[in-house]
């Protein structure tokens, strides 16, 4: 009389709590996942096949709109890999306020990211709260180069320009408060049951099945591994600071907020170290006019706020703009293990596991 | 960590949730007490359209072309910002004029609605003739109103930024 039957139901791609235009497609039994599936291209713009048609010089600005919440780490990439390519030797101090900026940078990130995720699973105070010290950074980068979220912040070869006055006391009192707000955090979220039900078991991910999957970032560290391209492969000024990598072992979500809040700790540390030890000097590196590049081709990764950033650019001879320039997206990678942390789950856990991979669209799709 | 027996007394006793409502109660009593005092607010909540916000000095708004002293044209015809614009909105025609020795933009177009406001077109300008300056409202309802001249467009590329009921530059 009665028949069972799996359902196969589309979660989003309008749903507020994929972050932007995620679909996922997901098989059920009753309310336990069989089959999940995320489809992604709604955001694609085509971002590399672009950047090949623009000189390196112009490119830049199209990293700002792949991962939009973290764009400034996107603009030290681009930079960074574009000087390896053409070997340009970056001035002492733009690497420590291109090291400053990014920290804050990851700090904002985080910021979204804690906010929405809580707010995707209940939490709704943290969301404020988060808000309020994301907008202070947002306008910290407002004072350093005019623009809140897609910054263009960097140029090959340093800095356009110098701190602008002032700057300096804008970051010094947002650090001097900045510890007490993640305290506050705390108190709403890490001892909070709620919290606890939702998050401790849910969306596992261990080591082996990320390393394979490519995971990195934040879910990588919290299955216990260390890897932080920042210590691996010490990129900008990183290599001078005394920092900690955040690792966990329990590789679920709770894991993973812990790690997170544990970097915006470490992050709050690379900034005074930055503030204190900012040297004297120029902050542009002598360029030729025009910048053409030889055969060549680098591959350059960061440890963006979601994981491994790379930036691959072949170079032909002669060539103002890269032959061909491709993205290593932490979050499209990222994406990937959506299906493992899912299946035999509930329903309700995708929700927690969309928001603890820290996903952002414009990166999965560029 | 936690003994057991702190753990029983944590289920029995809801901390966590007297932690948060203490958090809560004390931004909650804050802007109470602040609120129309005359006090100094502590709050972030921006009145924007009712109260003029601050910008920072470097604020990217719209291109503006400049002006110098005698009210002639500092643009030079160098085709530099032309050049670098990303997503190439500019476009210059290069004339003369006459009694000026340095080529004159007989035109100078702006198609606002494709700029990214990357300062990039600024930046190359060796002349000082254009900045982006403190313009951020630039909504208008027909596609038309985006195209910028320095005459017979819809917007003029030399207006400032205007001094509105609703923005302030930081910069004057
Ligand atoms: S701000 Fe950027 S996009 Fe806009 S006109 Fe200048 S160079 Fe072009
Ligand atoms: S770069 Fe300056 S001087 Fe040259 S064309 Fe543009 S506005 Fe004129």
């Amino acid at each position: 009389m009665f028949k069972t039957e799996e359902m196969e139901i589309n979660l989003g791609p309008q749903h507020p709590s994929t972050h932007g235009v995620l679909r996922v497609k997901l098989h059920l039994d009753g309310e336990t996942i069989t089959r999940c599936t995320p489809m992604i291209g709604y955001l694609h713009r085509g971002v590399e096949k672009i950047c090949e048609n623009k000189t390196f010089f112009q490119g830049q600005v199209w990293t700002d709109r792949t991962d939009y919440v973290a764009s400034v780490s996107n603009n030290l990439g681009w930079a960074e890999g574009v000087e390896k390519l053409f070997g340009i030797t970056v001035p002492r101090r733009a690497h420590y306020i291109r090291t400053m900026l990014t920290e804050l940078n990851r700090i904002t990130s985080h910021l979204l990211w804690l906010g929405t995720h809580a707010l995707d699973i209940g939490a709704m105070t943290v969301f404020l709260y988060a808000f309020r010290e994301r907008e202070e950074i947002l306008s910290i980068f407002e004072a350093f180069c005019g623009a809140r979220l897609t910054t263009t912040a960097f140029r090959i070869g340093g800095l356009r320009e110098d701190l602008p006055p002032g700057l300096e006391k804008l970051v010094r009192a947002f650090q001097a408060r900045f510890l007490d707000c993640i305290d506050e955090y705390e108190t709403l979220l890490t001892e909070n049951r709620i919290w606890k039900k939702r998050t401790i078991g849910v969306a596992l991910l261990n080591a082996e099945d990320a390393i394979a999957l490519g995971v990195t970032g934040p879910v990588l560290r919290a299955a216990g591994s260390n890897y932080d391209i920042r210590k691996a492969f010490p990129y900008a000024s990183y290599a001078e600071m005394d920092f900690e990598v955040a690792t966990q072992t329990a590789a679920d979500t709770y894991a993973r907020y812990l790690v997170r809040l544990e970097e915006m700790r470490q992050a709050h540390r690379i900034i005074n170290q930055c503030l204190d030890g900012l040297p004297e000097g120029p902050v542009m590196a002598k360029l030729p006019k025009v910048l053409k590049s030889e055969v060549n081709e680098v591959y350059h990764a960061i440890e963006a706020p979601k994981g491994e950033l790379g930036y691959y650019f072949v170079g032909e001879k002669g060539g103002q703009n890269p032959y061909r320039m491709h993205i290593r997206a932490p979050s499209f990678i990222n994406l990937q293990a959506l299906s493992k942390m899912v299946v035999g789950r509930l329903l309700a856990d995708v929700i927690a596991a969309i928001g603890t991979l820290d996903v952002v669209l414009g990166e999965v799709d560029r | 960590m936690a003994s057991p027996r702190y753990s029983l007394l944590r289920t029995l006793i809801p901390f966590d949730i007297y932690g948060g409502m203490k958090l809560t109660g004390k931004y909650f009593g804050k802007v109470l007490r602040q609120a129309n005092r005359g006090l100094k607010r502590t709050h972030v909540v921006v009145e924007y359209p009712e109260v003029p916000t601050t910008l920072m000095p470097r604020f990217r708004g719209r291109l503006q072309m400049i002006k110098d002293e005698q009210g002639e044209v500092k643009c030079v015809c160098c085709m530099a910002c032309e050049k670098i614009c990303p997503t190439q909105v500019i476009t210059i025609e290069k004339g003369k004029k006459e009694g000026r020795k340095t080529p004159f933009p007989i035109r100078y177009d702006f198609e606002m609605e494709r700029c990214i406001f990357c300062e990039f077109c600024v930046e190359s300008c060796g002349f000082d003739s254009i900045i982006l300056n403190h313009q951020f409202e630039l909504a208008t309802y027909n596609r038309e109103d985006f195209s910028h001249a320095m005459e017979g467009g819809f917007q003029n590329m030399f207006d400032p930024t205007p001094v509105s009921h609703y923005s302030v530059s930081s910069e004057d």
